[in-house]
């Protein structure tokens, strides 16, 4: 019996969908759970490259190998893999921004601390 | 510790169920054709009526018909009063020079994701500008995202940066070619024995700009006003962020200089 590639392509973009709704649900935990501003940022990031990137990733492979949409599907497509393009490069960018400022300013508390990337040794 | 659980367990849920909700049509279908009053049903129906040529504006967005045609005069005096509020801020902000000096700004991750971004914005400006007369949008809403663009120049490279590109007359002048090009377009076709503010030809005048040029749906007039109202919304937003944003010092020598003339 002959695979239809289709049918692969949808069912990778909705495992991509589903991984980076995993990664949605640890950044939220991590948003929850973490003690200060440094470290919900990273669970904010993971959120926004795992949780957002990645699955419009997937919907962009998706909508390519679903042949009911018609010629709309390469609409989807492009404008989901360009979408991710533009979220990867300007979420990591944000992220950078905020702590560079919050640490600068010192305006965040730094407790608990195990490293101080910032100083010299490392030194909390 | 328990509310905060509760209240992250209710976003998901709220969001979940909005989607489905949305998905399965419980908001009801987009467009409600029943029950409409006589003046919105000619305005859903005539937008884009191209078996009805002297009533129809020939374009499928039925809001910048509205905006632009069925309602051109509004629109304009709506234009003329923002630009009435942006006289007045270049007026009180008169004799100050926003400062040439151009700053560190911030890291150069920063600058660089800026860098790249910036003619991203850019595009998407021009697209929604653009296809105003095709898709949601029209030329305020282009010329208010291309401004982003100078705000995030503003804020990643610096004052300065911006200004050397983009001085204040010049933005002055680029706003003043925008409102020309508006003017310009209402009054050409009484002119050309037509009426103001006119796009398709009436029962009463033949005169009509073309609603395709080279094969593309262009609806008339509304390309033409969406590309001279986002140069003069984009260059009068900058020209307003350039002027609010100048530093403490430049305000206070020129406030300081009129003082001591009044003495």
């Amino acid at each position: 019996m002959a695979i239809d590639p289709y049918l692969i392509g949808r069912f990778v973009g909705a495992v991509i969908v589903l991984v980076g709704a995993f990664y949605d649900l640890t950044g939220s935990i991590g948003m929850l759970r973490f003690p200060n501003f440094f470290t919900r940022l990273h669970a904010a990031t993971v959120g926004a490259i795992g949780g957002s990137v990645l699955p419009m990733l997937g919907v962009s492979i998706y909508a390519a190998s679903e042949p009911a949409l018609g010629e709309y599907r390469w609409f989807m497509a492009g404008a989901s893999a360009v979408a991710a393009l533009i979220i990867l490069i300007v979420a990591p960018a944000g992220t950078h921004v905020l702590a560079r400022a919050a640490y600068r300013s010192g305006t965040a508390p730094k407790e608990p601390c195990t490293y101080d990337a910032g100083k010299e040794g490392g030194e909390c | 510790m328990a509310s905060r659980y509760l209240i992250a367990v209710s976003i998901a849920l709220v969001v979940v169920s909005l989607s489905f909700a949305v998905a399965y049509g419980a908001l009801g279908a987009s467009v409600p054709l029943e029950g409409l009053r006589s003046l919105a049903r000619a305005y859903v129906t005539l937008a884009y009526a191209p078996w009805n040529r002297t009533l129809t504006v020939m374009s499928p967005e039925a809001v910048t018909s509205i905006v632009w045609d069925f309602r051109g005069v509004d629109t304009f005096f709506e234009t003329a009063v923002l630009f009435g509020a942006i006289i007045g801020t270049v007026t009180l902000f008169r004799g100050i020079k926003p400062s040439a000096r151009i700053g560190e700004g911030l890291s150069a991750i920063a600058r660089s994701a800026a860098a790249v971004t910036a003619p991203m914005i850019l595009a998407v400006a021009a697209a929604i500008a653009l296809h105003g007369h095709l898709t949601p949008g029209g030329g305020f809403q282009g010329g208010a995202t291309a401004a982003v663009v100078a705000l995030v120049i503003l804020v990643t490279f610096s004052l300065g940066y911006l200004v050397s590109g983009l001085s204040k007359e010049r933005a002055l002048m680029l706003r003043s070619a925008g409102l020309l090009g508006i003017a310009a377009v209402a009054l050409i076709p009484p002119i050309l024995g037509g009426i103001v503010f006119q796009n398709q030809a009436k029962e009463l005048s033949q005169f009509s700009y073309p609603a395709y040029i080279g094969g593309a749906l262009t609806s008339g007039s509304l390309l033409f006003y969406n590309l001279f109202e986002s140069l003069a919304v984009a260059a009068g937003l900058t020209l307003t962020i350039m002027l609010l944003l100048s530093p403490h010092e430049v305000v206070e020598e020129a406030v300081r200089g009129e003082d001591h003339e009044r003495i």
